[in-house]
Parts: structure tokens; sequence; C-alpha cells
């Protein structure tokens, strides 16, 4: 077999989460009764007309600037039409020509490795109603509350190649959807769904193979599962002498399979026309500019900061950066730099992270301060407390605004480290067990944990660990 | 110009009766040869920055109709949704 | 002389000195109704409610409320603005029994002013056509000679004018519909500006080029209630946010240096000798009085028709496929299947004209002749635009025959449709161009039947446009607008 690459583009729709639809003011809203968030507008009802939604283009010019885009401050709607029941008026008010937001790129990271994806464009639209099929009747029912639900459409250039390359491009969409906070990312509402093209060619060749659009992908790992089916059935048709068609597929993730749903010889005529009810989207720089300034560090940025600067793994960096809450403590406490980022991120990913599963708070609840946090992983590094004291103190301190070095103070936490008082503790332990020494001696090195552990017994508990087992061991080999 | 009646009718889902569908044809060569004549002039479309439309405000204004009212002129209702002929098999 | 021979201006005054009420003029008008309407048939739907909705106005006056001065005129409602709980046919089997759930913003500014809806008119399908023939109810009749059309689409807001079977109407107007009828029966016939008046609740054809406009008696009728419709509206992004004057208010009578622009593309060939002659005296008899007259030129005229066309046409190809026999309207009876369902119910819902219409508007935006058609016509259009920009700058108006000739019989023009669409050619430009338009009575032909004058002005220049109407409806001594032939 020869030496295949698969060549992948993503177009992904995102729900927003605007208060209300896209062209009319109907509530936006998930998992209502029926037909009850409809109004004559999203119904398509004869004489009714669109408005845009303000906001649906400043989070799609958000969106824009996150993925790098150049912004079309001048811009317009298109008609997109076809018949199908989920869509009232028998269009869908799209963009054509000229996006919003286009020619931008997405920085990735696979095993570690960084990865840049191009964006072809981002462009706003409406989403359609939905079609409920039941077994107890002859027809399918329509029920019209997603009617113009606005949807972002994120286009990428055919720059992914692999599956894990698609996996890790559909989470950094996401987490930036959530950092930005324009969509709920919700994938079992639908919020988030992606149309996947896939080609194959051979290794070092640089024209593309044909594609096949499949459709209807509703989960990130589906689209991961229907990546690496179609690009293998590709394979295998070209391995048989045969050659790929040009068509459109639908993805069946509960078989695990994807079907013919029509061929380029029927593909579809959408007719687009610039959209006559709404006039030129004009955004002046000034707005542009400001949402530009209301973007954050993105996730996969502080991930890429993490790994670099930090030393953090991949894995460690991505569970930090992709929560808000968390990042934001990290951040905080490693722009101190007074602690290693490492004992940082161990914090917040074990103690920190299970007190907030545990009660259901996120950190922000809690009365944690990063200035907390970072004496008392001082204090650990300096060797003043043990970890199991450490963690006493942490208790508190996620509860109440309390200082962590009094505390230790208060409590009586602190280690003794003091040499000289380590050395007669030492010696007089050593003294009283001559059979544990020689036993040492002889060649059985546990005896080395049970010397240390009197140390730590008649120090009730005060004396470093660390600094005895050396202070002993010392003795022991002299 | 020839116009594929056959195949415009089946995109704007029409369907012209076969009795009709001479005359319809003719008509219908005789429109497009009307409009067919116009200028070929060198410019491009662009938009129109003058042109520019007011932005709605991002508010919700729920309940402005019930469900009865919206689908009262619906062909066929069940169970508070429209009803079409099945669409998948 | 009856009261519903009068004029709006007429009776809200006499409404207002209490020298007649509400009721009387809707009684006066409803018999009229009962009387003629056989003949005429502007009407598609009555309204139930007009006697209580003249009531209601005439006790507000009683309680001393203050009243709009259109509050208990009777006016008519085309058929294809959305009125809340009265049917809504668009004058197609596709909408013979839809009831919409709202009102257009129209009505709802007609119903704060308190006025007394009569019914919705006839008109042709979707508004497709020029002379009313291709309503799905039934014909419509010229009140001047019953064998001919009243024109269209607006062709029941036209007779009822004429027949007295309403004070005022609205109409709607994408390439002529309420000033080639206005002008075909001898009434007043207003195209606004596009933007001036909200779209919302108008049954959309063609959107780019459709507008709502008053019907009338008289030029200050058509102001009067032009006043009272127009203004921004938040639901049409397209309505334009500015200060709108009450043009009825600013009425004045002033000819003297107004600058007249007679392109001569519109009085070639095709424009019927006598109408040509009487808009020409019309011309001279306000440069008698003191207009100044230029001749221009818009060389782009030839090629209007065409791109009208092209883009009413793609744009309402898209309009209505939302009819598809699953929110509203008609659905086919038998079927067997989603596409069974939408082609039947298609095909039996609309008529011929509709027919055609769609499908060229198809075509034109299909893959492979977009840029032939659809685009070419929109460069087109800007061409058109720019010659009127130009020509506006050396003059206030631009006076034009608003029809090539007078009123065709029924059924002279419904077998060819190329035929049919040249009655559009003095009027489509103006749609083209999004400009403002009024069509008023010139005199009558040989045949006895009723000619118009179209002045046309620059955008949101309604004031301009009525001011020099009405100057020449003072100068000319205007027309008897009811006809007295039965």
């Amino acid at each position: 077999m020869k030496d295949y690459e698969i060549v992948i583009g993503l177009e992904v729709h995102a729900e927003l989460n605007t208060e209300s639809k896209i062209y009319c003011n109907c509530r936006n809203a998930f998992g209502l009764e029926v037909n009850t968030q409809v109004c004559p507008v999203c119904m398509g009802m004869p004489g009714t007309l669109p408005t845009l939604n303000e906001k649906v283009v400043d989070y799609a010019i958000k969106m824009g600037h996150a993925m790098n885009c150049k912004i079309n401050s001048v811009c317009k709607q298109d008609r997109k039409n076809y018949f199908y029941p989920d869509l009232p008026k028998a269009y869908q008010i799209s963009q054509a020509e000229v996006p919003l937001c286009e020619n931008g790129y997405l920085d990735i990271m696979v095993d570690g490795v960084e990865k840049r994806i191009g964006v072809t464009r981002i462009h706003i639209e409406e989403d359609a109603g939905k079609l409920l099929h039941d077994d107890s009747f002859s027809g399918s029912l329509v029920d019209l509350n997603r009617c113009g639900v606005p949807l972002i459409e994120i286009v990428s250039e055919p720059d992914i190649r692999s599956s894990a390359e698609a996996k890790a491009y559909l989470d950094t969409i996401k987490s930036i959807l959530q950092y930005i906070n324009i969509s709920d990312c919700k994938m079992q509402e639908g919020s988030i769904r992606c149309d996947v093209n896939v080609s194959v060619r051979e290794k070092g060749s640089d024209k593309f193979g044909t594609r096949c659009e499949m459709k209807n992908v509703n989960s990130f790992s589906g689209a991961v599962r229907g990546i690496e089916y179609e690009a293998k059935r590709q394979i295998e048709v070209l391995e048989s002498g045969g050659t790929v068609i040009q068509e459109t597929r639908r993805w069946d993730d509960a078989k695990g399979m994807s079907f013919t749903m029509r061929t380029k010889e029927d593909a579809q005529d959408y007719r687009y026309f610039p959209e006559p009810d709404l006039l030129t989207i004009v955004v002046d720089e000034e707005r542009i500019q400001k949402l530009k300034e209301s973007i954050p560090e993105l996730p996969n940025r502080k991930i890429s900061r993490y790994v670099k600067e930090h030393g953090l793994s991949q894995v460690d960096a991505t569970l930090i950066a992709e929560s808000i809450d968390k990042s934001k403590l990290y951040d905080e406490c490693t722009a101190m730099k007074k602690c290693s980022p490492k004992n940082v991120c161990n914090w917040i990913l074990s103690d920190i992270s299970k007190f907030t599963n545990d009660t259901g708070k996120s950190i922000l609840d809690t009365a944690l301060t990063a200035e907390n946090l970072v004496k008392l992983i001082c204090e650990v590094e300096k060797g003043t407390i043990s970890n199991s004291s450490a963690k006493k103190v942490f208790d508190i301190i996620i509860k109440d605004d309390k200082d962590p070095v009094k505390l230790i103070e208060e409590l009586g936490l602190a280690q003794n480290s003091d040499e000289g008082f380590l050395e007669e503790l030492a010696k007089d332990i050593l003294s009283k067990n001559e059979k544990s020494v020689s036993d040492y001696k002889n060649g059985k090195t546990n005896a080395l944990g049970y010397l240390v552990g009197q140390c730590m017994k008649a120090s009730k508990g005060k004396a470093n660990p660390g600094k005895v087992k050396e202070i002993v061991t010392r003795m022991l080999s002299e | 110009m020839n116009i594929d009646i056959k195949h415009i009718a089946k995109l704007a889902r029409l369907r012209i009766e076969d009795e009709k569908l001479e005359k319809f044809e003719k008509d219908m060569q005789s429109i497009v040869a009307m409009v067919d004549r116009l200028p070929d002039i060198e410019e491009e479309l662009t938009l129109d920055r003058e042109n520019a439309m007011t932005l709605r405000e991002d508010v919700a204004v729920p309940d402005k109709f019930t469900r009865d009212e919206l689908m009262a002129n619906a062909p066929q209702v069940q169970a508070g949704c429209l009803v079409v002929p099945k669409t998948v098999e | 002389m009856k009261l519903y021979e009068k004029t709006a201006s007429e009776l809200s005054e006499m409404l207002a000195k209490k020298e007649c009420s509400a009721v009387e003029i809707y009684n006066d008008v409803k018999s009229r109704i009962d009387s003629v309407e056989d003949k005429v048939g502007a009407y598609v739907t009555l309204n139930e409610n007009a006697l209580e909705q003249a009531k209601e106005v005439d006790n507000a006056r009683a309680n001393g409320e203050e009243l709009h001065p259109l509050a208990g005129i009777p006016i008519g409602i085309k058929d294809n603005i959305s009125t809340k709980g009265l049917r809504t046919t668009c004058s197609s089997k596709m909408l013979e029994n839809y009831v919409p759930p709202f009102n257009a913003t129209v009505m709802e500014k007609i119903n704060s002013a308190k006025m007394v809806v009569t019914g919705k008119m006839n008109m042709d399908e979707f508004a497709m056509g020029s002379s009313t023939e291709t309503s799905y109810i039934h014909l419509t009749h010229n009140p001047h000679n019953l064998e001919c059309v009243p024109g269209g689409s607006s062709g029941g807001s036209a007779s009822a004018i004429a027949s007295g079977e309403a004070i005022l109407t609205l109409g709607s107007d994408t390439g002529g519909s309420i000033r080639q009828p206005a002008a075909l029966c001898g009434a007043v016939g207003m195209k606004p500006t596009y933007g001036s008046v909200s779209r919302y609740g108008l049954v959309a054809f063609a959107s780019s080029l459709d507008q709502i406009g008053p019907m009338g008696k008289s030029v200050k009728d058509v102001a009067m209630l032009q006043s009272l419709i127009c203004g921004y509206d938040k639901m049409d992004a397209t309505s334009k946010n500015i200060a709108y004057p009450d043009y009825y208010a600013n009425l004045k009578n002033n000819v003297k240096g107004l600058r007249i622009g007679v392109p001569k593309e519109y009085f070639g060939e095709g424009i019927d000798s006598e109408v040509k002659e009487s808009v020409y005296s019309a011309i001279e008899l306000m440069k008698q009085n003191g207009a100044e007259i230029k001749e221009i030129s818009l060389p782009s005229t030839e090629y209007a028709i065409n791109t009208y066309y092209i883009i009413a046409s793609a744009e309402a190809s898209s309009n209505l496929a939302r009819f598809d026999g699953v929110k509203y309207g008609y659905r086919a009876e038998n079927y067997n299947s989603l596409t069974d369902m939408y082609e039947k119910t298609r095909s039996e819902g609309f008529g011929d004209e509709v027919k055609r219409r769609i499908m060229l508007g198809t075509f034109v935006l299909s893959s492979g002749f977009y840029d032939a058609y659809y685009k070419k016509a929109k460069i087109v259009q800007r061409k058109i635009s720019e010659e009127f920009s130009n020509a506006f700058k050396e003059c206030d108006v631009i006076a034009t025959p608003t029809v090539p000739s007078s009123a065709f019989k029924i059924g002279e023009n419904i077998g060819d449709p190329i035929k049919m669409y040249y009655n559009d050619v003095c009027t489509v430009t103006v749609n083209i161009a999004g400009l403002p338009a009024i069509s008023v009575p010139c005199g009558f032909d040989s045949k006895n039947m009723p000619m118009g004058l179209q002045f046309i002005a620059d955008k949101f220049c309604e004031q301009t446009l009525l001011d020099t109407a009405y100057a020449y409806e003072q100068l000319s001594g205007g027309f008897d607008v009811i006809t007295k032939k039965f």
C-alpha cells in the first residue's frame, strides 16, 4: 500500500448565546415546548421582514478577532434558496460573497507541537427549525422554535492532516467560544455542529484529491470517527484502482458509517442573491477596535505559553488553560514569580479541583486568593511545613481569607529544620536502636525508614522529614 | 437563449400541466428573449456604504403571540406542530 | 352632492364642523357599494366591523377626544396588506382563506387614526399584472367603461375611487401598480420614495421595489393619507430614519420658477398620440404659469423594462417560495411525498402569470445565468439611478405620461404577456431608482377614458412632488373622478 496523506477542511456552525434571535425579537432559548418561541417573522409569514440583531454582528466580529481574521467593516447578507419544511421562508439568510470576517488562522497544539490552521471565513446566518419523526404517525412534525437562532459558520482551509488535528482544532474553537462567552457550546443541544470535508492524496503530492463532504456530524468524537472512516474508505477505493467521486455524504454515528446523500450531478442550486430586505452592514472602525480589545488572552495562546515558558506538559497546560477560572488563578500566581509554576499547576489540578468538584463551587466562589496560595506554596518549597501540614492550611484558606504564614504559626505546623537540633535527635535515636543500625549496615535498607520514623515520632512530627532522612543516612554511613 | 423549462420548474417546485406546456414554453422563451437585451457595462457591483442599516438591540420579547394564533392558518397541525409528508424513510 | 362623491379633505372638514357623522359617511359609501359593486368588482372582502368603527369615531368626537383629520374617513386596503383578523388573499387561490395574526405597520397607523376600513381591494394575483385580470377572485371593471380593465395591479383600489366605493384607498406599487391604475381610472395615486412607508406586513412581491402608497380623488387627499402612513419603522430595515413633513399642512400651489424636466425617451413611438398631446398641453399650461421647462435625456430608459422584469422576478421567485402548503394557505389534496406536495400545492395554488414570473426569476438566478442576467440588471439599475440623480441637478420634477394609452378592453392583452409588460414602460424606472412619483388625471381621450400625467421627484422630495401635482390640479381645474355613467 502507498503512503497516503489525509486532507481535512472543517465547517463549524456555532449557535450564539444572544438574548433574542438573529432577525426577530423572539427568545433564543433551547428545550422549550414546541412552537412556543416563534412569531410571524421567524415563522416566515407573508409580509414579515427581518431586522438584524446587533449582538450577532458583535459576536461574530469577536470570533473573527479571536481567529486573527480581517474584519469586513462593510458587508451584506444574501439569501440561500431551497425548499425544506424546517426552513419556513424557503430561504436562509446567510452571507455569500462578503462574509463579516475572513483570512484568519488558528494555532492549535497536537502532541506538544504547535500547528497553524488557516481560517477562510466566518459568516453569520440563521438556524433552521427541527423535524420530529414519530413512527406512530405517517408524517413528520415541524417545530420552528430553533428558526432564527443566530449562527456563525467558521470555515477552515484544508490545512488539517489527521483526525487528531481535527479534534484539537474543534476543541480549540470550543474553548475560545466559551472564553469569549458567545456560545454555550452544549454539544448535546446541538449548539456546535460541523460539516467535514475529507480527501486523500499520496504523500508528497501537491495536488488535492477529490473531496467528499460529510454532513450530520453532531459531536467532536463523531467527527474523529467520521474522518477516520471516510479516509479509510477513500484509500480503499484508490487502492482497488477506483476513483473517489465528489459527493455529499451523511454520517451515521450509530452505525459508524457514511452514506451517499447526493452526488455532484444533483448538487443543489441555491440561487444566492443579495437579501433585499436588509441594507448594508456597516460597522465603524472604533467599534471593531473596541471588540478587539475585549478579547482576553485565549486558551490556545495560554497553552503554548505554559508549555514553552513554564515547562508544563501539554495535558496539564490544556487542563488549566481551557478553564477560565483555573487559568485566571494560575496566571495571577505565576505572575508573582515567587514559586514554581509546576507547583501552582499541581495545586490547581489536585486539591483545588477536588474542592470545587466536591462543593460544586467555582474557584471564584471560594475564599482562595492567589496571594495566599503562593504564600502557602512558598512555605512548602522552603521546607517550613510538610505537604500534609500544607493541606491542613489549604483547607482553611479555601474557606477563609487568612494569611497562611500566620496560620502555620498559630497551628504550630512549622517543621524543625535546624541542623544541630536534628543531629542531636538522630544521635539519640541511633544510640537507642542499635539493632536497626546493624540491620541497616547488613544491607536491610528498610531499617532506614524505621529510624527516620522514630525520629519523627520523638519530635512529635515537627522535624523536617527530608532533612531527618538526610542526616540519618549520613550518620549510618559514617 | 433556450431555457430548460423542466429544470427551472423543478428548482421552483412548480409543475406545468402537459396541455399548457407548449404555450408556457413559448411565453417563457419570448420573455427571456425580451429581458435578454441589456447593455454590457464594464463596471462591478460595489457595496453601498451610504446605504447602511440600523441594527436591532438584542432584547427578547417573549409570548407576543400564542401558538394557536400562529398555527390557525396551517393546513395540518398535530401536537402543536406543523405536519408534512415524511421526510425520512 | 352625495357624501361618497366628496373628497377626504372635504369630508374631514364636515366631520370637524359636525355637518355630518362618520356613520353617515360610511352608510353612504356602503349603499354605493351595495348598488355598484356587482358591476365594478373592486372588493375581495368587505369589513364587517366597518360600521362599528364609524360609530366609535362619532362617540370619540362626542366625548371631545382630539381626532386625526382622517378619523372616520372610509378607506379600502389593497388585499396584499396584512390586516389582523381580516383575510388577506393577494387575490390568489394560495391565500384564499389566509387571515393574518398581525397588522401591517400602515394598518396600525390607519387604525390609530381611527379611519374606517371598508374592506380589502381586488388586485392582480400577488400584484403581478397590469389589469387586475390575473386575480383568482374575480375581475374588476373600469368604472369609466365597464368593458375596460381598471389597470393593475391595484385595480380594485383605483376603481373604488372612481366608482365612489371608497373615499381613499391604499395600493402598492412595484413597477407602476398604483400610478397605472390611477391613470386608467382617472384617480390620483402616488408611489412614495422607497423607504418612506414601512413595508412591514405588505406581502412581498419584489422587496427592493415594493412600496405602499395612497390613492384618492385629489392631490390634497393623497397628501393627507401619505402624511399618515409615512415614517421610519424599526420593523422594516429598509425604512429611512429621517423627519417626514406633514405634506398636507405644507401643501402649496406654487408653480413659478419650478423647473420641470421633460425626458424625450418617455414620448417615443409606443406612446399613444392623444396621451402625448394631453401631457404636452399639461406641461404647456404649467409653463404659461411660470414653470421653467427643460428638455432632458434619460438614455438608459430603453433598458428599464428588462431590468425591471429581471430584478422583480428574481426577488419574487424567492419571496413566493414560502407558499409551500406547510404553514398557511392552500395545500393540495392528494400527494405521495414531500416534493409531490410542494409541486402540486404550488402548481394548483398559483395562477399562470405568477408561475411565469417565478420561472423567470428562478432562471435568472440559477447557476450559470446569474451574471448574465441578475448581476447585469443590477448594474443597469445603478446606471438608471445615476441618470435620474444627474437630471435632478437641473430640474425639480420630471413630467411624463403615466401610461402609454388609456384603458384597454378586458381580455385584450391577457394572452400576450409581453404586450402587457409594456404597459409599465413609463412607470418602472421610478421603482428601479427608488424615487417618488405621482399620477394625476390630465383629461379624457376620444374614447372618453381618463389619461394620466406622471410627475417624478428626487428621493424623499414628496413635498415638491405633491406641490407640483397640486399646482397642476389647480391650474387644470381638475377632472371628474367619479364616473357619472352609473
